[in-house]
């Protein structure tokens, strides 16, 4: 086995058995869970109280249901997502490249013939097959959900949008996740590095689409961006902020996957963002210099 | 007899201080090499390159003919290293701890291999107990275990016994010796306690402040000072004298 190889088997050993990473995977599983039920439960009342007045002839109108994509009760997943998903993929990196500089087998392991890439790109492809395994999960269970609030199976259509939705995700996750093993190989304490986590975190997550969307904050919390006011200052500053906006890109691109009413269809530009937030990541994660991952803690 | 080591001025200076100051030195093949030095002088920093984990600012050396700058790879293939207060992953258990580190070193069959290396060290029966609750001793010698996971020729310890109770030494010192008798593995090793030295050791360098102020096997080093009755007095009687 090569170092990658064995660097992604054992990251995701690691992963496995640490109980922080537990309790977030369950929480993000739960979450996702819950979004299933809570459109379950909407349609349901819906289309109950619809019924009730359309029996009592108050109205003639179709079930608001009627002609939705069934996907669109995955929309509250994408604010978890980017909420929980990508705190959970932040703790995982910076629990990666801390463990080595925390435990002193830093030293043990850059004393065998392991390049500085193959190391680091292994332990996140470790981290990536642990999030694949909870996307794949959380879809799986979204399926069966969505079948079932639908009275049928997701067709074929329905599927690969779902699988898609869960490719883009795992595709932001693993940005995060970089950001994570970056902060947790140049913070010089553990402290530091979890703090600063959060900070980019919250940054990207909260500050930069803000800067995007001031003219109406709260649409930050919503499934599909708002767009910018328009014209004026706002506009100026969401064009410069809307392409390093990641997550308001990968709302955009899940809106067009999840077939939401607001989303452009074809439009493909937040699912490239999103891609190539994460090329540059991982490019720069592969440059790291050697001495990065020796470099003990100072705790 | 050929050099398992060798160094040519070889120097480490971190700003405005010079931790390895041109340290020329040579272990033979076999050899188990103790370096010897106060705090601060420069021993672990001089493992640190030879381990290529710290590349010099100056000189160079080579570990079995292989150059630490030019061919770290292959030294890398040639070595055991085992770092001071190494703590291993706590989470994991002491089978999946060894395979990790057989993997990283390219070992095809890891489980035949480490089942082998851990009877050769008596320390089979904790293969599934995680390392987390293991002694300081226990840790050792799943240290010993990894370094030498993947035969190398040259195996290299910062203060193996650092921590450790009587029992625990004596057992590091009955495996070292055997390592170095039965599989011919050339060991060079730093540390503070004498004793252990002129009962493990064939030949011994002293460090001050960066310099290698004495090298010589330790028969040798003990006979040219017949007066003195122990290695700790001779020792402090070179490190005394000027530095040359």
């Amino acid at each position: 086995m090569n170092a990658f190889a064995a660097s992604a088997r054992h990251e995701a050993l690691n992963i496995r058995r640490s109980r922080t990473a537990h309790i977030l995977l369950w929480v993000f599983v739960g979450m996702v869970l819950v979004s299933s039920l809570i459109g379950w439960i909407t349609n349901r009342t819906v289309t109950g109280v619809f019924d009730r007045i359309r029996a009592e002839g108050l109205t003639s109108q179709p079930n608001p249901f009627t002609g939705v994509s069934p996907l669109t009760y995955e929309r509250n997943t994408v604010i978890y997502v980017l909420l929980i998903g990508a705190l959970m993929a932040v703790v995982l990196g910076a629990q990666a490249s801390l463990r080595d500089r925390k435990s002193g087998t830093s030293a043990l392991v850059l004393s065998r013939p392991v390049g500085t890439a193959s190391r680091l790109l292994g332990q996140l492809a470790g981290i990536g097959a642990v999030l694949g395994v909870v996307l794949g999960g959380s879809v799986g269970a979204s399926w069966v959900v969505l079948g079932i609030i639908d009275a049928a199976p997701l067709g074929p259509e329905h599927t690969l949008r779902l699988l898609a939705f869960a490719a883009l995700s795992w595709v932001l996750l693993m940005a995060f996740a970089v950001l994570g093993m970056l902060t947790g190989l140049v913070s010089r304490s553990e402290t530091t590095a979890l703090l600063v986590s959060f900070v980019l975190w919250s940054a990207i997550a909260f500050v930069v689409p803000q800067l995007g969307t001031a003219a109406r904050p709260v649409t930050l919390l919503g499934p599909v961006p708002h767009p910018a006011a328009t014209g004026g200052w706002f506009d100026a500053v969401a064009a410069v902020t809307g392409p390093l906006a990641v997550t308001e890109q990968y709302k955009r691109a899940a809106g067009v996957l999840l077939q939401d009413r607001n989303a452009q269809a074809g439009d493909w530009t937040g699912a490239l963002v999103v891609a190539a937030a994460l090329l540059i990541l991982v490019l720069v994660l592969a440059v790291t210099p050697r001495r990065r991952l020796r470099r003990p803690l100072d705790e | 007899m050929t050099a398992a080591i060798a160094t040519e001025r070889l120097t480490r200076v971190f700003g405005p201080v010079t931790a390895v100051d041109g340290l020329d030195l040579e272990v033979a093949e076999g050899e188990i090499f103790g370096l010897l030095g106060h705090n601060g002088a420069g021993k672990t920093t001089t493992v640190n390159m030879l381990t290529t984990l710290l590349p010099p600012t100056g000189g160079g050396a080579s570990i079995c003919g292989r150059s630490i700058t030019a061919d770290a790879a292959g030294v890398r293939r040639s070595i055991g290293y085992l770092p001071e207060n190494v703590r291993f992953y706590d989470n994991l258990t002491l089978g999946e701890n060894l395979r990790f580190f057989a993997e990283l070193s390219g070992i095809r069959r890891p489980e035949g291999r480490i089942r082998e290396v851990l009877r050769l060290l008596d320390f089979e029966g904790p293969y599934g107990q995680r390392v987390g609750t293991f002694s300081k001793g226990m840790r050792q010698r799943v240290g010993i275990a990894q370094a030498i996971l993947h035969e190398p020729k040259v195996l290299f310890l910062d203060e193996p016994t650092s921590g450790l109770d009587p029992e625990g030494v004596r057992t590091l010192r009955e495996t070292i010796v055997r390592l170095n008798r039965e599989f011919g593995i050339t060991v060079f090793m730093n540390t503070h306690l004498l004793t252990e030295v002129t009962k493990t050791c064939t030949s011994i360098g002293i460090l001050r402040a960066g310099r290698l102020i004495h090298s010589s096997s330790l028969a040798e080093t003990l006979a040219a000072f017949p007066d003195e009755e122990s290695l700790e007095a001779v020792y402090f009687r070179l490190e005394s004298q000027p530095v040359p």
